[in-house]
């Protein structure tokens, strides 16, 4: 048979795209439930990391049960806000549901557009709250988790994650302990007219309590991050700035 | 065994290995072989991905359009690379290591060894040869892969497979081993050794 024919070619190319299509389809549905498991327990392990219980590589260690379990134990209430910082729904405890990157990603689009908000916030029982960021890096989408202290304005701790930053340089956002742990003990302010939080390039300046040093040789992912946390914030102000202690 | 057989399988792992003698698949070897357990998953990864789709390219030689062959071979390469990286993410094992493997699982489709096994070897050959010489080509890789990655991780962090050997004794990091040009000084170390051995590896 001729097989450099025009339509044999093009017949046989798209069988095969067919096929393979086919094959893949069915795979990934098939291991959907599994992987979406490994996604929520990892999801839980960054905010747990981020609320300073132990240490990612630990809960790695753990494996997925111990991680629910904790988070399960520990949370005393997910809810959701909107932009007015009115709670306008939960999260079950109960079945550990989390907001994952894709959710975080359609929030992100409505705190763009400004409508439509419903941001999570995770509060511990230890007074810890913790709150998502997310945002565009310099490959791919960064995010992260932001431990807020009772007061809704210290920060106790921090965890990021990216998609496709580069190994070593922007990757640091998520590699480097040195890094997240610069968060630690620094605030949040919205008095500050250029940003609540901000991340520098060339070091923040000594004393100010509301920035960090950006990443040297990763200018673009630490400028990403920096406006990822300080969107996230600005959208979560009225609840933050709200203080119903007083 | 016949002779022709056993030799599929033994040259790509020592005299025409894929690394060191070929020098493809270099990219890769210097991105996971920070950790053992990285190069392992990725050496593993390699040698399924390398013999299924020769298997398969083997499978189709005498229908596969000449002109669009290439095309052929990389929808069934990404096919491979695909049902790899979806099976790692969906264990509780390995989820972890697909997460810091990241974009080189999926990269594996741009390894030279596999489109260049496939062309060379499997589009010419029947089909068990043609697994053979993609498993073993595999092999070829990841042997050298492993012998990188536990140098760097005895030297660079102390440990081997997150084991502490060389920390537990009181060593200090060579924060050198963990950066990518030590891989690269590494293989070249690799190819000295062997060409010193194997004396018709050398050019005059």
């Amino acid at each position: 048979m001729n097989t450099n024919n025009n339509v044999y070619t093009v017949i046989y190319t798209t069988v095969v795209c067919v096929l393979v299509a086919a094959v893949l389809a069915l795979v990934s549905s098939s291991l959907k439930p599994k992987q979406d498991a490994n996604e929520k327990a990892e999801t839980i392990s960054q905010i747990l990391t981020a609320a300073q219980f132990g240490d990612k590589s630990e809960w790695q260690k753990k494996g997925n049960a111990a991680v629910l379990d904790f988070y399960k134990q520990n949370i005393a209430e997910a809810v959701l806000i909107d932009a007015s910082g009115n709670k306008t729904g939960e999260l079950s405890t109960a079945d550990a549901t989390v907001y994952g990157k894709s959710e975080l990603k359609a929030q992100n689009y409505n705190i763009k557009d400004g409508k439509g908000m419903k941001l999570p916030v995770y509060i511990f029982k230890n007074g810890v709250s913790v709150v998502p960021v997310y945002g565009a890096g310099l490959w791919g989408p960064v995010w992260g988790y932001i431990a807020l202290g009772s007061d809704l304005k210290t920060i106790s701790g921090a965890y990021f994650d990216h998609e496709s930053e580069t190994p070593g340089l922007g990757g640091k956002i998520k590699d480097d302990p040195a890094f997240r742990a610069q968060f630690n003990g620094k605030s949040i302010d919205f008095n500050d007219p250029k940003a609540a939080f901000s991340i520098v390039k060339g070091g923040a300046p000594a004393g100010k309590a509301n920035a960090i040093d950006a990443i040297s040789g990763a200018t673009m992912t630490s400028k990403g991050l920096s406006d990822a946390i300080d969107v996230w914030l600005q959208a979560y102000k009225a609840y933050l700035t709200k203080n119903p202690e007083e | 065994m016949n002779a022709k057989l056993k030799e599929t399988i033994l040259n790509p792992i020592l005299k025409g290995n894929p690394i060191t003698v070929l020098v493809l698949g270099i990219c890769s070897s210097l991105a996971v072989t920070v950790e053992l357990k990285g190069a392992l998953v990725m050496a593993l990864s390699v040698i399924v991905v390398c013999g299924m789709s020769s298997l398969i390219c083997s499978l189709l030689r005498k229908t596969i359009p000449n002109r669009v062959r290439i095309i052929i071979q990389l929808v069934v390469v990404a096919m491979m690379v695909i049902l790899v990286d979806q099976v790692l993410k969906s264990f509780e094992g390995t989820y972890p290591l697909d997460k810091q493997l990241s974009v080189y699982i999926g990269l594996i489709i741009t390894n030279c060894i596999v489109m260049g096994r496939i062309e060379a070897f499997a589009l010419g050959n029947k089909p068990i040869p043609s697994l053979l010489d993609g498993l073993a080509n595999g092999v070829g890789y990841g042997l050298i892969l492993i012998i990188v990655a536990f140098f760097r991780e005895l030297f660079g962090s102390g440990t081997l497979f997150g084991i502490p050997v060389l920390s537990a004794l009181g060593y200090t990091n060579n924060g050198l081993m963990i950066l990518p040009p030590m891989a690269l000084i590494l293989i070249g170390c690799i190819i000295w050794v062997q060409r010193s051995i194997q004396k018709d590896l050398q050019e005059n």
